[in-house]
């Protein structure tokens, strides 16, 4: 009796547990937006985190995009030469990459490679007794730490997109026409045929909010460490998992509200 | 890099990040920018199915516009298009709205009007529109079509497809190509025949009615005793001289039966009849042979002819003896006798197993070779044909000097494995009964039996025979 007890207490616990962690979310995102707005900002450490979310994230990206856009390219041209139709491999590539693929596999790349590390850092602070070393000099850490941060994700994001966008047609395009042997003229008109401003668009409003999940969730998880180093590594990957999952599922939805 | 500050980096990478983006809606949107300074245009579609905002507008297949705005107007569809300020529409041109092939997306097609100068200004309307057959219409018609095939074909097989059915349209077909065929023959035969028929008896007609006119006329004429006729009808006295001469006819023919007169001893002795008739078949018999006697003897003629012939190359003697029949100046007949000295020949095929044919040729001496002709002449030229030394052939004589040069051509002995037997002579009259004559005998033998001969020989006419055959009956 008691062990049943138990296991629905449990299983009630975990849920409370998990409504508590959405709601401190919500909670450090309110601040996030509250503290975004109050001057002074502080540029240099906005820039900072701009150029470890967005610049040194651009290698990885560059190679995600590429390569997802070559594996399209091979895929679509098998199933398209079916129906003779591979002129039209290029617009899927493009279609995909702008719609889906570009924002959804940056963010998880700049979640794993950034969001971690946003994680990892601010756990580390926290455990180090930093933070509370912040609050000791009367500067708010949720603005001196988090909020470049959030900002940081949400500019870098639709522009790592972008980038990511365009080599995956640029990929697309290599595998297409000079090893495939797709007619080039056809393979561009197809692109510009098929895909509109709003695909792009939407495809960077899909990934300047995955920007901020990653980085918010990132921060949430690194500013709520606890446990010393072992609680560090565990709110690392936490973070990363809870990104990946939210930005999949959320993904989903923002899909269906803008397409 | 470390030269290169955190802003810097960020600042290239934003910028380079926005100029792709910038590049990738340039190319993507077309005419995105442009576009929004194109004037707007109204068409009103009675159906604008399929027709979606932003679809292109092409003229000739090239994008002029995009599809503004699509919204309902007294139960049709009114089309806002924004047209690139660069093209100008002309006041009749025509809307269509079309597809890609079969599924592909729907478009307005601008069909140009014709250039007078005077074009749709901006807030404009487009009058003429055109509806492309919708692929759902068709596609529901042709349903309907397949259906009416469909009944027509069934019945048809029930007509047709059975055997009986199959035969009697064969048989159908087979009549009216017979009856078409005959009819033509007959048309086409009979065309001259026919006009001809049809203008003679409009012709005919016209005659008859001539003909009764005067018929009639003729007949009333008589009726009231004009002419000759006229007169014999109505004169008494015409009849009754009729009838005097008729009266003494009968006693003249009366004496005679009587046996009154010459005349009637003569009719009516039997004697004088018996003897007449006698004499009359002895006449008939006489003159029956008198005229075949004498057209026989003009005609018929038989003549009896020996040839002798030396030939210098084998050596040897070769004869000839001919009876030749001539029933008519122009035709004759020759039976006769030849003596080769090579003889006939025999020809046997062996075949001893597998090797191949053997063939023997045996001559044999001492053995007589036929002549059986017919021939005809024309003047200076007579034809033969027939057997020639027991084989068939044909010649050719030429007569020149009153029939006292001949000179003959014959070819006969035709057969596949050696040349013809040819051979050519001349014959001369030298006196009344004797000839002599040279020639070249089988001189394109390959066999070596070329030769050229001289000849003599002894040719006259044979009276009896000929009155011998003359009683034969033979046809003149």
């Amino acid at each position: 009796m008691n062990k049943i007890a138990a296991t629905i207490d449990n299983f009630g616990r975990a849920i409370l547990d998990n409504i508590e962690e959405m709601g401190r979310i919500l909670i450090l995102f309110l601040s996030v937006l509250m503290w975004m707005v109050r001057p002074p900002l502080k540029l240099r450490l906005i820039f900072r985190q701009m150029e470890f979310v967005g610049v040194k994230s651009i290698f990885v990206v560059v190679l995600t995009g590429t390569f997802t856009g070559m594996v399209m390219a091979l895929q679509g041209y098998y199933g398209f030469k079916m129906f003779n139709a591979e002129s039209l491999v290029g617009s899927t590539v493009a279609l995909g990459m702008t719609r889906e693929l570009g924002p959804v596999l940056t963010a998880l790349m700049v979640t794993a490679r950034a969001g971690s590390a946003m994680a990892a850092e601010l756990g580390t602070m926290r455990v180090t007794e930093q933070i509370d070393a912040l609050y000791v000099m009367a500067t708010n850490p949720v603005k001196h730490l988090i909020v470049p941060r959030v900002i940081a994700g949400v500019v870098m994001l639709p522009l790592l997109t972008v980038v990511a966008d365009f080599m995956g047609i640029l990929g697309g395009y290599f595998v297409g026409v000079p090893i495939l042997g797709i007619n080039s003229g056809a393979f561009v008109n197809n692109i510009t045929k098929m895909v509109d401003l709003g695909d792009i668009y939407h495809g960077l409003t899909k990934a300047a909010f995955f920007g901020l999940i990653l980085s918010v969730v990132g921060c949430h998880k690194g500013f709520n460490t606890t446990g010393g180093a072992e609680g560090v590594g565990r709110a690392t990957t936490e973070a990363v998992v809870l990104a990946s999952v939210s930005i999949l599922i959320s993904d989903y939805f923002l899909t269906a509200i803008m397409f | 890099m470390s030269s290169i500050s955190t802003e810097a980096k960020v600042g290239l990478f934003v910028l380079a990040a926005l100029i792709i983006l910038a590049y990738m809606s340039f190319r993507v949107g077309e005419y995105g920018f442009g576009l929004k300074k194109g004037y707007l245009v109204n068409v009103v579609f009675d159906d604008a199915t399929g027709l979606e905002k932003d679809a292109s507008v092409q003229i000739a297949g090239v994008e002029v516009g995009r599809v503004e705005d699509i919204s309902l107007k007294d139960g049709k569809a009114l089309v806002t298009l924004r047209i690139l300020p660069s093209v100008e529409l002309e006041k009749d041109v025509e809307a269509k709205i079309k597809s890609y092939g079969i599924l592909g997306d729907k478009y307005v097609d601008i069909v140009p009007g014709t250039k007078d100068g005077t074009y749709i200004t901006a807030g404009g309307d487009i009058t003429r529109t055109g509806q492309q057959a919708d692929i759902d219409k068709l596609l529901s018609e042709l349903g309907i079509i397949a259906g009416d095939v469909m009944k027509i074909t069934s019945s048809l097989k029930n007509v047709l497809g059975s055997a009986e059915g199959e035969a009697n349209l064969k048989a159908i077909v087979e009549n009216t190509r017979s009856i078409t065929e005959n009819l033509n023959r007959v048309v086409t035969q009979n065309d001259e025949k026919l006009n001809l028929m049809i203008t003679n008896l409009g012709e005919a007609s016209a005659e008859m009615r001539n003909a009764f006119a005067a018929l009639n006329n003729i007949v009333e004429r008589i009726d009231s005793g004009e002419g000759t006729i006229g007169q014999l009808v109505e004169n008494r006295d015409v009849f009754d001289n009729l009838n005097q001469t008729l009266a003494s006819i009968r006693d003249i023919t009366d004496k005679i039966n009587k046996g009154e007169g010459t005349i009637g001893k003569l009719v009516n002795d039997e004697d004088t009849v018996d003897n007449l008739n006698a004499s009359l078949k002895s006449l008939e018999k006489s003159m029956d042979g008198i005229e075949r006697y004498v057209s026989k003897s003009e005609q018929f003629k038989t003549f009896l002819s020996y040839r002798g012939e030396y030939l210098f190359d084998g050596g040897d003697g070769k004869g000839y003896f001919d009876l030749t029949i001539r029933p008519k100046e122009d035709k004759f007949y020759v039976l006769g006798l030849v003596a080769d000295p090579r003889g006939s020949r025999t020809v046997t095929d062996t075949t001893v197993g597998a090797t191949p044919t053997t063939r023997t040729e045996t001559w044999e001496r001492d053995e007589l070779l036929f002549t059986a002709q017919i021939g005809k002449r024309f003047k200076d030229i007579a034809l033969r044909g027939g057997i020639f030394e027991s084989t068939g052939g044909v010649g050719i004589d030429y007569f020149a000097f009153d029939d006292r040069l001949q000179v003959t051509f014959e070819a006969f002995d035709f057969d596949s494995d050696r040349n013809a037997h040819l051979k050519t002579y001349a014959e001369y009259r030298l006196l009344k009964h004797i000839y002599l004559s040279a020639g070249w005998d089988d001189f394109i033998s390959n066999e070596g039996r070329e030769s050229p001969f001289i000849g003599f020989s002894i040719k006259f006419e044979d009276e009896d025979l000929k009155y011998l055959l003359g009683s034969v009956p033979i046809p003149k």
